[in-house]
């Protein structure tokens, strides 16, 4: 089909929009990447061009006097543990309200699901109170615990969604054959189920790993802090070492730009699907 | 097989351990923050009473109202930017154009990267000395207009909702372009050999078909600008001098900086109820259109 001169005109228009705004949302980290390779002097003097040297400096400064490396193994701590358990319970509870004959079932699933339009800040007083009083304050479970109550609504909203499109007859034909009801779940609907189950663990990985509010609340001592409370204290500390701070906020990005990389189809859906709902 | 399927203990192993967490670390909290919100309490002993004093308090504090209010800006600020923008790229994007899954992946790129690296990222580049945005005016020749950006109190929260655009346009790209897709492809072939340009299908074809997704879109543009924190807190802290306070950054400061646990609950329930009520009237507003046709 032929194009005519407007039409020529619009479609550059477009290709000219759509590439600036690729480089407005890519240069700013290409640009963190390059200044973490320069030096202090470097970054006043040349801010925008090449390091003159490609140095590690910075990133042993964040690592050996910014204490990086820690802040790095509570995220992972905090954030691995957090999105096996929600998987696994999620997944369990998905199952009970899809495949299980309960009259509660749909009230259940309604309460759950509640859960998305309700705000964090509606429970965070509360949740300091009983942490306080169940003695746990400043421990990683007082964040990995409400991480995993707050993941269920999105978590079992999309596992749900991918269950209920199972047809019935296979698990029919499973028990028929003498299986139990256990061995129907772990042989039959996870095996199906594994790409909604995937979705669910990267959105809660990246949501989990990135979250700043609940470890800023819940934790006090420096060696028990994410990375992004870590950063935090990074800027209010080594306010003058810039390059220093950068390298942290380049540790602290690549593993979700990875998981991003390799996973981006399962993460676009999970979060899209997650929060349009009904 | 009804026996095996509705075996209560067996329901019970499945669903008890999510349920339980769920419950008592999200619903009962819930309701335990509306009590808490009645109280002057430092969440110990001391409990008082305080009937609705706190939220009289709350209506008549000057930083909770000018919180509110910049809330208030993020909210209108986003609707005119996202999702124009949004739906600009979205449809550039749905319309046969090279390259259509690279710009989608790096569009929604900024959405997962930690809001708290963003916000540090941002100050560098409205950072008064070197920063990117200052060099970038001083090299088109408007070297007047330099400033340090976070510390105008006047334009400073403009300047975070910049950022807040920055990280989320992608994402309402997605979301829109998502509802694009489900759109029947023959409709615009059809339009096509009828000789309809491409605005007018826009226009005709996609606009209407896309209006149920743009409402969800403002809902979640609605609940997220009032629930922004991580990148207040990073950029500004609320500052300079509460410019730039909203209501998390409020709440947090009354609850964990001067220990006012009960007033803060107070903005939670604001804040908690503020969301409801958006997505409830949007709610309203979808039934009765459905209604209506």
């Amino acid at each position: 089909m032929k194009r005519s001169p407007s039409e020529k005109i619009w479609l550059v228009i477009k290709y000219v929009l759509l590439i600036a705004f690729t480089i407005t949302c890519l240069y700013p980290l290409l640009w963190l990447l390059l200044t973490s390779f320069k030096t202090n002097q470097e970054l006043y003097i040349n801010t925008w061009g090449l390091p003159q040297n490609f140095s590690f400096k910075n990133y042993v400064d964040a690592v050996v006097t910014g204490g990086i490396l820690r802040y790095f193994g509570n995220s992972v701590l905090i954030s691995v543990t957090v999105v096996i358990v929600t998987a696994i319970l999620a997944t369990m509870a998905s199952y009970a309200i899809t495949r299980m004959e309960w009259k509660l079932s749909k009230l259940v699933y309604a309460l759950f699901i509640a859960g998305m339009t309700v705000p964090i800040y509606g429970l965070i007083i509360p949740m300091f109170s009983i942490f306080k009083r169940m003695g746990v304050l400043n421990t990683h479970i007082a964040v990995i615990i409400p991480q995993i109550a707050l993941g269920f609504p999105m978590s079992i909203f999309i596992i749900c969604g991918f269950m209920q499109s199972i047809p019935r007859e296979l698990e029919e034909a499973t028990v028929i054959d003498g299986c139990s009801v256990f061995q129907c779940f772990w042989k039959i609907i996870v095996p199906i189920s594994r790409s909604s189950v995937v979705t669910v663990m990267v959105v809660q990985f990246i949501n989990v790993w990135n979250d700043l509010l609940l470890p800023r609340i819940f934790l006090t001592d420096q060696s028990k802090m994410t990375l992004p409370v870590g950063l935090t204290n990074f800027k209010a500390q080594y306010s003058t070492n810039y390059v220093g701070m950068i390298a942290a906020v380049i540790l602290t990005i690549i593993p979700s730009i990875v998981v991003y990389i390799v996973l981006h189809r399962q993460i676009m859906e999970g979060m899209v699907a997650g929060a349009v709902k009904g | 097989m009804k026996k095996t399927f509705g075996n209560k203990k067996t329901i019970a192993i499945f669903v008890l351990p999510a349920l339980i967490i769920y419950s008592v670390f999200a619903l009962i909290p819930i309701v335990y923050n509306v009590y808490l919100s009645f109280f002057e309490t430092n969440l110990m002993e001391v409990n008082k009473f305080n009937g609705l004093k706190n939220y009289i308090d709350l209506f008549h504090d000057g930083t909770f109202r000018k919180a509110l209010l910049n809330n208030i800006i993020m909210v209108i600020g986003s609707l005119i930017a996202h999702m124009p923008l949004a739906m600009f790229f979205g449809n550039a994007i749905h319309r046969k154009i090279k390259g259509a899954s690279f710009f989608q992946t790096v569009f929604f790129l900024p959405s997962v990267i930690c809001g708290v690296a963003v916000g540090l990222t941002w100050t560098f580049i409205y950072n008064g000395n070197y920063g990117l945005l200052n060099g970038l005016l001083k090299a088109i020749g408007l070297g007047k207009y330099t400033q340090v950006w976070l510390s105008n109190a006047k334009i400073a929260i403009i300047m975070i909702i910049i950022v807040v655009m920055w990280q989320y346009v992608g994402y309402h790209m997605i979301i829109q372009l998502a509802a694009m897709r489900n759109i029947d492809a023959e409709l615009f072939e059809a339009a096509e050999i009828d000789g309809a340009t491409e605005w007018q299908q826009f226009k005709s074809i996609t606009f209407p078909l896309l209006k149920p997704i743009l409402k969800i879109d403002a809902v979640l543009i609605i609940t997220g600008s009032l629930k922004y924190y991580d990148l207040v807190a990073v950029m500004t802290n609320g500052g300079p001098n509460h410019a730039t306070e909203v209501m998390s950054t409020y709440m947090y400061y009354q609850a964990f900086n001067i220990l006012r646990y009960g007033y803060s609950a107070t903005i939670g329930v604001v804040l908690m109820l503020l969301c409801i009520l958006s997505v409830g009237i949007s709610n309203v507003v979808f039934r009765t259109e459905k209604e209506g046709r």
